[in-house]
């Protein structure tokens, strides 16, 4: 018997049914429990959670499974004949597209798309969470098709696939109501080769808003997350995006060697995000250097990111956290040139960034969802002396340097930053499987 | 746009789960054990008393193992922390004598 709140029974079936529960018995509490007063829950349980809790746990109810489920044998037959219109209808009533104009996945365009892997069509690539479907290159095909990628993109696409399955990258728990949405992070020759965006307005340009449509749909169609049911962004979601790493204006080793690939090799990072924030700029000034102004300001940023009130990292059943702070280049240049590596400029960071303890405790009370003071937490070792301090002490807000990532991109002529915030997951990288002809079919493919 | 047909396939993924069926419904309450579950958020030491106490008082043969006997802390959202914390949870509802679990809350 589960006890769910109003909005979250379809994602409780739905997450019973991947789990291989058809029938799971639910008891849904009316509103948004967290925002209500004693007395109100008090006569919410009483005169409606109770009876449900009852008849769950002693009478006998069924429900049918989700229609326009496809078995293995029937994923590549047809499924709809209509005109463009008709179909895009019928999509958008099974919620199978984003609700923009979409590529129809005809079985001739998921052909062209494949002739650009050497793997099976139907080789299970990954299963992915919530919904524990099979993504498969002709799945993954499908949604590349529907978001106007190009056939050569499959490559990356299907690595892309790899990382949303490992369990690592954690993707099961981004149905979060603070609306986290997934990135693609690029590195390697197959930036040149692909023609990735890295430079200026990077997620904008090239086929980089294809690529990362072609994810978001993957995540929407095969792994399941479907707006309203699974996937509970409070305000929704901005369309998933895909970026370059741009190494050749990078002072540091790249993104992907941080990870352990070599430098010549490609691979495709996912990540996740809340936010497509404020690009804040660090300038030089008479009394402070430009590096350092660049430091002191990821460190303000810092104490905005409300993830970090959930103690990401700490503790035996740490939560995950992932800020990835996106550097221009000229900002990258001047650290590198004031002597700050990339390990430097996190431990900088994980050290300086800091609130009153006063504030911090006002969030974590009041905003988080958490029902444990600091003191317990301190207590049972998840967070460290400092949060027992006075209410002026300045305490450091991150766990430790290793939730920081960094990648160098951008317009190479601005002195931008960028802090994107996700939780729940860890950013996860995979090689780009390339099929022996590459050569042949990408040169094809530039014409 | 034009208006000649087409066919197209589904861009959903094939299912790659073993359907189970769903435990035994108790019946009654009479002589039965129900445990709470929590994870520590979303008010569940508000609610679970709330409905301990109502459906004790409803039900006198019913006996009901509260949260704070189970693990209740937050966390994890890593996958294989959250299987094990689940088996536990059911290994000890069964060593409990639990016949049925309430979890919550969500939201």
């Amino acid at each position: 018997m589960v006890v769910t709140s109003t909005g979250f029974s379809e994602l409780a079936r739905f997450t019973g049914k991947a789990g291989g529960v058809e029938n799971l018995r639910i008891a849904e509490y009316p509103g948004p429990l967290g925002i209500h007063d004693p007395d109100t829950i008090a006569g919410n349980v009483a005169q409606t959670l109770v009876q449900q809790i009852v008849d769950g746990l002693t009478r006998v109810e069924s429900r049918p499974g989700e229609a326009g489920e496809a078995d293995a044998a029937g994923a590549r037959e047809p499924v709809f004949t209509g005109t463009y219109d008709e179909i895009a209808r019928f999509f958008q009533l099974q919620e199978w597209s984003d609700g923009l104009p979409f590529v129809p996945p005809t079985i001739e365009r998921i052909g062209q798309v494949l002739r650009y892997t050497d793997r099976p069509a139907d080789e299970e690539i990954a299963v992915l969470p919530s919904a524990n479907r099979r993504a498969t290159p002709w799945s993954i095909a499908a949604n590349a098709v529907m978001a106007g990628c190009l056939p050569v993109h499959l490559p990356l696409l299907i690595a892309a696939v790899e990382a949303l399955g490992d369990e690592r990258c954690s993707l099961n728990n981004i149905g979060s109501s603070s609306g986290i949405f997934p990135y693609v992070l690029v590195n390697g020759p197959i930036i040149k080769q692909l023609g990735i965006a890295c430079g200026p307005q990077a997620i904008s340009r090239g086929p980089n808003p294809a690529i990362g449509r072609a994810i978001g749909l993957i995540v929407r169609n095969v792994a399941g997350f479907r707006p309203g049911a699974s996937y509970m962004g409070t305000f929704g979601y901005p369309l998933a995006f895909a970026l370059g790493e741009n190494e050749d204006e990078s002072p540091w080793a790249p993104f992907h060697v941080d990870q352990g690939f070599e430098r010549g090799s490609s691979t495709v990072t996912m990540g996740v995000t809340n936010n497509w924030g404020s690009a804040p700029a660090p300038y030089d000034t008479p009394d402070l250097p430009g590096a350092q102004v660049a430091l002191e300001l990821l460190c303000r940023e810092m104490t905005r990111k409300t993830r970090l009130f959930n103690f990401p990292g700490r503790g035996p059943n740490a939560e995950h956290v992932m800020l990835t702070l996106l550097l221009s280049p000229p900002v990258a240049k001047s650290l590198a040139a004031a002597g700050y590596s990339k390990a430097d400029v996190k431990r900088h960071i994980h050290e300086n960034a800091r609130m009153p303890l006063r504030d911090f405790e006002w969030v974590v009370k009041y905003t988080m969802i958490m029902r444990t003071s600091l003191r317990e937490l301190v207590q049972a070792g998840i967070l460290p002396g400092e949060f027992l301090g006075k209410p002026d002490d300045l305490v450091r807000i991150l766990s430790s340097p290793d939730i920081l990532h960094v990648v160098v991109c951008g317009d190479p002529h601005r002195n931008r930053v960028m802090v994107l915030e996700g939780g729940h997951t860890r950013p996860t990288t995979k090689p780009i499987r390339l099929p022996a002809d590459w050569k042949a079919l990408s040169k094809e493919a530039a014409g | 746009m034009r208006a000649d047909k087409i066919s197209v396939v589904s861009p959903v993924g094939v299912e790659a789960v073993q359907r189970a069926g769903s435990a035994r419904r108790l019946g009654d309450f009479h002589g039965k054990t129900i445990g709470e579950i929590w994870n520590g958020v979303f008010k569940g030491d508000v609610t679970f008393p709330i409905i301990r106490k109502l459906l004790t008082e409803r039900y006198p043969g019913l006996k009901v193992i509260p949260y704070t006997e189970f693990p209740h802390a937050q966390g994890s959202d890593q996958p294989a922390q959250q299987r094990a914390r689940a088996q536990r949870a059911a290994a000890l509802a069964k060593e409990k004598g639990c016949d049925a679990i309430i979890s919550g809350n969500g939201a």
